[in-house]
């Protein structure tokens, strides 16, 4: 059967309404049993989004200003990994994830090699038993010249660790998160992802004309393999872009933990996520859950919570904390900056 | 060289006839008919072939097509490749039949026609209106699956033409502000996106086939330019089958794919980019 949209559905389906996973809830659900169980999933994450919001655990989100990549970088990582009461990593594989989504010259789409290197130094001082950087742009068939282009490839030969292309890497199916992928069953993810015991979401801090900020979520984007979904990653657009990264993010939680590590040393702003204008920034931010960076990273930027769709969804589902944050290190005023908005359609 | 690149490939083939994109991967559709189509092309190494045939008919779907590897009930754009690398192959007539139906049935997103209006979209700088194919049926159509199936159905069943001829549309619409082809975005928000070498590739030996006269002296130059750039035998290979399908000199693409070669035989230690590079130096697509 057809699937039929309209052109401003189109557009929203590139970046798509988190309201309508709630409001979605009508009578089909009331009748069916696929829809009484989604309608189960759904009151579930209005419970745990209420008791998050009021009487869950604070989440800790650390915050360093650095005002260049030239150096101090794992000095100033060591500390925040500390404040930010990071999950063991001795013994563990781990799988860091850059945005490499693109290389394009000019403009700082992809996270900073230098940062990369020192979060791959930090990992390795911690006794991580092994360290593999990987991702799976979406606008890039092969991923090394994006690799090469972004000067990522001499920071990982000069350390001897190994990049993976994940839209290449064994893509075996797993049990998708319920309700955020409509009825799929399953996610087909990358070996690299499935065999890890921690997973260190990398992102460059930017702005992005779908999902309003791109951060260690909107990264996940990128665990989604092309050789078996292409380039780009469209059924997570045709999914719904805040139901997309909401999912992603559970599902790549439900096989090891994730934390973020934020590149904001130098962001981008305006047209992001490719032809933004870089903003320097100063800031690198870390954290144990990667709902309440983003909401911290996000208000340094100068958006609001309603103005991200899936954190103010994550909020409301409780997918994680993002409105109880303890916020410690370098001081928030000092990094508060008012990023130039994305185009949005209309 | 050839010898040595067909060692490679009898080497890194799985055990169950199938290659993975990189040496000792699981057995997946579009590496095997890389490595399959390479082989022929080389008229080498027949046996390795049939195990690979084998496989390919054992991976086809109930619904005639074919996903990312056995067992992978979701048939998608991989489909176009196990038609070329089957596609001559006697015995498997039938087979290649239930899979062109498939192909030509695979649905994608529609718009509204009241939505898509006379113009281009004032977003994404593209005719709406037009389609070719998706990477996964249901999704939006894209330039490298449309580019693939267009190659696949080079010889349509009747009634086929006018998906076909929207299809070769479709490619002209995508095309890249100064030439070539990317994922299928040219513009975003005003912003021009980069071409890109593998789906420019992909989208000229398609239209070698279907609509020569189209092909621009940009297209070329941007194919040239973004393959040298990008330096890897993959893009190299498929710059030489463009070049190649369209009676251009490829001495210089067969030279640096002689320079890539590594010291097993292979290319960066993949059975698909092997595969390619087997075709590049030895026939076309």
């Amino acid at each position: 059967m057809s699937l039929r949209f309209d052109r401003r559905t189109f557009l929203r389906l590139l970046g798509a309404s988190g309201a309508g996973l709630f409001l979605g809830l009508g009578a089909k659900q009331a009748t069916d049993p696929e829809g009484m169980a989604s309608l189960r999933v759904r009151l579930g994450w209005l419970l745990r989004g209420q008791w998050l919001q009021h009487t869950g655990r604070p989440s800790r989100v650390a915050l360093a200003e650095c005002a260049s990549y030239d150096s101090g970088l794992l000095d100033c990582l060591r500390e925040l990994w500390s404040q930010a009461a990071m999950p063991e990593v001795r013994g563990r594989r781990v799988l860091v994830k850059p945005n490499l989504i693109d290389a394009i010259e000019g403009y700082p789409i992809t996270t900073a090699p230098a940062v990369l290197g020192a979060v791959v130094d930090l990992l390795r001082e911690l006794g991580a038993a092994e360290v593999v950087v990987g991702d799976g742009p979406g606008f890039r068939r092969d991923a090394r010249p994006v690799v090469s282009e972004c000067g990522l490839a001499q920071v990982l030969g000069a350390r001897n660790v190994p990049f993976v292309d994940l839209n290449y890497d064994e893509p075996r199916p797993v049990p998708a998160p319920a309700g955020w992928f409509g009825p799929t069953r399953e996610l087909w993810l990358p070996r690299h992802l499935r065999e890890a015991d921690l997973i260190v979401s990398l992102p460059k801090l930017k702005t992005h004309h779908w999902a309003g900020v791109s951060l260690s979520l909107k990264n996940l984007y990128g665990l989604l393999p092309g050789a078996r979904y292409g380039w780009p990653k469209n059924v997570l657009h045709v999914n719904g872009v805040t139901s997309s990264i909401l999912g992603m993010y559970q599902a790549a939680r439900s096989l090891a933990p994730v934390v973020s590590v934020v590149d904001g040393i130098t962001g981008m702003e305006g047209d992001g996520p490719l032809f933004g204008s870089p903003m320097a920034h100063g800031l690198l931010a870390a954290g144990s859950e990667p709902v309440a960076v983003d909401a911290v990273c996000a208000g340094l930027m100068g958006f609001s919570l309603h103005e991200v769709d899936h954190l103010e969804v994550a909020a409301a589902a409780g997918v994680g904390q993002a409105t109880r944050i303890e916020v410690v290190g370098a001081s928030i005023d000092r990094l508060r900056r008012n990023y130039k908005r994305p185009p949005r359609a209309e | 060289m050839i010898e040595q690149a067909v060692s490679y490939l009898e080497v890194t083939q799985n055990g169950d006839g199938g290659w993975g994109y990189f040496g000792g991967q699981q057995s997946a559709v579009e590496p095997t008919s890389a490595a399959v189509i390479g082989l022929a092309a080389a008229s080498r190494d027949r046996l390795a072939r049939e195990a690979a045939m084998d496989w390919l008919l054992s991976a086809q779907n109930a619904d005639g097509g074919w996903g990312l590897t056995m067992g992978d009930g979701d048939s998608g754009w991989q489909t176009a490749w196990a038609l070329l690398a089957l596609d001559g192959y006697g015995l498997a007539a039938a087979v290649v039949e239930r899979g062109r139906n498939w192909l030509l049935a695979a649905d994608f997103l529609h718009f509204q026609e009241t939505d898509v209006g006379q113009d281009k979209d004032p977003v994404l700088g593209i005719d709406l209106k037009l389609n070719g194919w998706p990477w996964q049926p249901g999704q939006a159509t894209w330039v490298e699956p449309t580019a693939l199936a267009l190659l696949a159905l080079r010889h349509p069943p009747t009634g086929a033409q006018p998906r076909l001829n929207e299809a070769v549309a479709y490619l002209l619409d995508r095309r890249c502000q100064g030439g070539g082809w990317n994922v299928g975005n040219p513009y975003m928000f005003g912003a021009a996106l980069p071409a890109r070498a593998q789906p420019t590739a992909l989208a000229l030996v398609a239209l070698t086939h279907s609509l020569v006269e189209a092909i621009t002296t940009s297209d070329l130059e941007t194919l040239h330019r973004e393959s040298h750039h990008e330096g890897t035998a993959w893009a190299t290979a498929l710059s030489a089958l463009a070049l190649r399908a369209l009676d251009e000199d490829v001495t210089e693409e067969q030279a640096s794919l002689r320079a890539l070669q590594g010291g097993d035989g292979g290319w960066e230690g993949s059975p698909y980019a092997t595969g390619l590079a087997l075709l590049a130096l030895s026939g076309e697509l």
